[in-house]
């Protein structure tokens, strides 16, 4: 077992690898609270792949990672695991993203007859043509849902600008017309080639012991180590953007925008840069800043805009989101001073402070079991160690930061995606 | 228990949350006041006016600089309905002392701050700046009118303002775009002025704070020192303040929106005074709405596939429920029959004890995570001061154990339907 202690927030790391490949890791939290989450890498992205022994490539229909992630809890026995864990009382869920599938549970008590149910239907799945059917439906509900939200269509659209064939581009649940194609065999088959003990991480944090933790989870591990792999393949992605611009309208009250940075360098220090990005968005329009206060007076925009680096092994982006009446000029003004800021260089006073700010930001993500472990679960499977950010915050200089800034924050890499109100709302 | 509460002065409080489970400290502060169509827009206005400037740091750049210089503290403001009140929250959330850089005292820095927000922001002959109010007004405007923004809670704001009408619950948070334009300088000042001298005011703070520290720096705080003491202007949580009506007919309502999905929403009157009535409700409305193992859940989601989101809500201090579900359009009529049924097989008694047990078990769990969770504890709190009840959550626990099946029955028997609304396209 490798314990890392982070003497900043206080923190130890417990990591254990068991011999079928499954890593394992407790961050222990005084707290009732037990949290416990299995991840497997394989999201929505992961739609091209070799099947372990196969040579022939398998392609399946967008939307099927997640449409699994609402099958696996259907037991032989036709019993529902979801049901079961809830009745125990313990707060059971899963979640799908682009890189990665989670099956979830967290709860005061009941802990231990949960993790019975909990081991037992993530490695036994039991699909029939019937149970993969019923969920169409209900899936298709959740597809409609997110085709009400705005921010979902303004970040797919996004997405769309900055990238010709990643895989980033399928909406992480399909569409009406792909999920129409998931059969059971189809399912079965991504379970056999991703639901493999190598290819999955086991994270819990909250009220544990370590040791007595690892064993109870170790006796309940049935899958084995596959020696045949399973190859994934992905679309090769040209380094220009697709198109600078784009907007839809929706039935909404004010413009909302999202300006996309495209970064073609996958390789090297992500954390450093993620810490640096955090930093350049305080100093460029932080509640602080000079630019915030402007665009606040003139009243163009009236929350602070956020900035978000989002990566993974296949891609890596810039994201500022915001509100504003005028998008042109908000986005001229903020695109400005940006390129002002590249001529200027950062004032050490605006750095210092930002610095902190994030710094504090780090320190509030350890508040929460669910935050923690699903944290740790998403660096897993960026190759991160989550306790890196701390161990490279202090190395972070001005100069490096302003380095980022040059090199991330450019024009020709730069993509606008805008959502407005309906041109009818605005006649009325 | 780790709370402790103290008197300020009548009418004021001040709430301890001591706790070693968290890396940050959270102090919040709590204007309650009732719900009126007269102020509902300028309790909205208010937080936009002060979060501008305190006197000692005019505007918000300087008060953002010092946040920033405190790790990061996050200040936030926002306006809440509970029952007929309004409350206004003012708060911030910052590291705990133990985990900054140089161990600054970052509480009572942060304490300071936001006390001179609420109470003394720049005044000029007892006028709050003239000069943000154009600004701000846009500002609220927006909010106001982004309310469409979120279908989901725009269809329940729809379904509550057809229920009760535009008077107390009934009344629109953020208030009314006609009411913003007539505000003046004046209208607004005078309010502020009236409203920290005559409303009820608890400061909540939670932390692995030292209580004695914090008692003593709230005591000598000018501040605090220059409010007066006064009769709590509000209303009791735990008073109705209107008898429910039978309802000869539903209200069905829809409205037409560039939706691609419908949302419906179904409120429900409770038309009981039996003892124990809020758990009761309780242990219903999970029977009915909440959680995996809820009615609405496996018949609705699971057995029709009808829905992928499938609830209900029960809002205590208005003995209301609200069914909520997204839906395909067309399956409007069939949405309505199963959830219909539902009530109807609740009101004959035709669920387990298992069933009830699943709730139960579901409602206890949730109480028990409200103790480890620093927001979720401090809004508990909140509840419970505004409806004058001081139950801890071992109490609340046991009194969800002793719900009977035969309560559950005999409440469900006395709900009725009264609103049905629809989001469509």
């Amino acid at each position: 077992m490798q314990i890392i202690e982070n003497s900043k927030i206080k923190e130890k790391l417990y990591i254990e690898k068991f011999d079928n490949g499954l890593t394992i890791m407790i961050l222990p939290k005084k707290t009732r609270k037990k949290y416990i989450v299995w991840s497997t890498n394989f999201g929505s992205i992961d739609n091209k792949f070799y099947a372990p022994g196969e040579k022939v490539l398998t392609v399946v229909p967008d939307g099927i990672a997640h449409y699994l992630e609402h099958k696996l809890f259907e037991q032989e026995n036709g019993e529902n695991s979801l049901d079961i864990l809830t009745s125990i009382g313990v707060d059971a869920n899963a979640y799908t993203t682009n890189d990665h599938t989670a099956y979830l549970y967290e709860c005061t008590d009941n802990f231990d007859e949960a993790l019975d149910e909990f081991m037992n239907y993530v490695q036994n799945p039991y699909f029939t043509d019937e149970n993969v059917e019923k969920e169409r439906g209900i899936i298709e509900q959740e597809i409609m849902m997110y085709d009400d939200y705005p921010e979902w269509a303004l970040y797919m659209n996004a997405m769309k600008c900055l990238y010709k064939d990643n895989e980033i581009n399928i909406d992480i649940a399909g569409t009406k017309e792909t999920i129409a194609k998931i059969t059971k065999e189809k399912l079965y088959k991504i379970y056999d080639s991703f639901y493999r003990p190598e290819n999955m991480i086991i994270v819990l944090s909250g009220d544990f012991v370590p040791d007595e933790a690892f064993d109870k989870i170790k006796s309940k591990i049935t899958m084995k180590a596959n020696p045949n792999e399973t190859k994934r393949l992905y679309n090769k992605e040209s380094e220009e953007i697709v198109q600078e611009f784009i907007e839809k309208e929706m039935n909404v009250s004010i413009p909302t925008v999202l300006i996309g940075y495209k970064d073609n360098n996958l390789k090297g220090d992500k954390v450093k840069k993620d810490i640096a990005i955090d930093i350049l968005g305080c100093i460029l329009f932080g509640k602080s800043s000079k630019l915030y206060e402007k665009l606040y007076e003139a009243g163009k925009i009236f929350t602070e805009p956020t900035i978000n680096y989002e990566f993974s092994k296949t891609f890596a982006h810039i994201l500022i989101q915001f509100q504003t009446n005028d998008v042109k000029s908000t986005v001229d003004e903020i695109t400005l001073e940006i390129n002002n800021l590249k001529k200027t260089g950062i004032n050490f006073d605006d750095f210092e402070r930002a610095k902190r700010r994030v710094y504090g930001d780090l320190v509030k993500d350890y508040n929460e079991v669910s935050n923690i472990a699903t944290g740790i679960v998403a660096d897993y499977f960026k190759d991160i160690n989550s306790f890196d950010y701390f161990e490279e915050f202090s190395s972070i200089s001005k100069e490096y930061v302003e380095k980022v800034l040059r090199e991330l924050f450019v024009d020709s890499k730069k993509v606008v995606s805008v959502i407005k109100p309906n041109e009818k709302e605005n006649e009325e | 228990m780790n709370k402790t509460t103290f008197d300020l002065k009548q009418g004021i409080k001040a709430h301890f949350i001591k706790t070693d489970l968290y890396k940050t400290d959270l102090s919040c502060l709590i204007i309650t006041t009732p719900l009126k169509r007269e102020t509902v827009t300028l309790n909205a206005l208010i937080p936009f006016m002060l979060r501008r400037g305190t006197k000692k740091l005019p505007n918000q750049g300087l008060i953002n600089k010092e946040l920033e210089n405190m790790y990061g503290a996050t200040f936030n403001c926002g306006i809440d309905k509970m029952g007929d009140n309004v409350i206004l929250k003012f708060y911030i959330e910052s590291i705990s002392s133990e985990y900054a850089l140089n161990s600054e005292n970052i509480l009572e820095m942060n304490l300071n701050n936001l006390l001179d927000i609420v109470f003394d922001p720049i005044q000029n002959d007892e006028l709050l700046n003239e000069q943000f109010l154009t600004l701000e007004k846009e500002n609220l405007k927006r909010v106001i009118n982004r309310k469409i923004d979120d279908k989901d809670s725009y269809a329940l704001d729809r379904c509550i303002s057809a229920m009760y009408g535009d008077e107390k619950f009934g009344l629109y948070k953020y208030g009314y775009e006609e009411d913003v334009d007539k505000i003046t300088i004046k209208d607004i000042s005078g309010y502020y002025n009236w409203l920290i001298q005559n409303s009820k005011i608890d400061i909540f703070i939670s932390g692995n704070i030292k209580t004695d520290e914090v008692e003593e720096f709230l005591k000598k705080n000018n501040n605090i020192k220059k409010l007066r003491p006064r009769i709590e202007n509000y209303i009791l949580n735990n008073e109705f303040t209107e008898s429910k009506q039978i309802v000869e007919n539903i209200n069905e309502i829809s409205e037409k929106m560039d939706v691609s999905q419908g949302k419906l929403v179904m409120g429900l009157d409770i038309l009981s005074d039996m003892e124990n009535l809020q758990v009761v409700a309780l242990v219903y409305n999970a029977i009915l709405g909440d959680g995996a193992n809820s009615m609405m859940f496996q018949n609705v989601r699971e057995k029709a596939s009808l829905a992928y989101s499938a609830r209900s809500t029960f809002v205590k201090q208005k003995l209301n429920i609200f069914i909520r579900c997204g839906i395909q359009i067309e399956n409007y009529e069939k949405a309505i029959k199963i959830i219909k049924e539902q009530l109807e097989n609740i009101k004959k008694g035709e669920f387990s004890d298992e069933d009830i047990q699943n709730a139960k078990t579901y409602l206890i769990s949730s109480l028990k995570n409200v103790a480890e969770e620093q927001d979720t504890e401090v809004i508990y709190y909140i509840g419970q001061e505004i409806s004058k009840t001081n139950m801890s959550l071992e109490e609340y626990i046991k009194k969800i154990e002793t719900v009977t099946k035969e309560q559950v029955v005999e409440l469900a028997n006395s709900i009725q339907l009264n609103t049905i609304y629809f989001l469509k396209n």
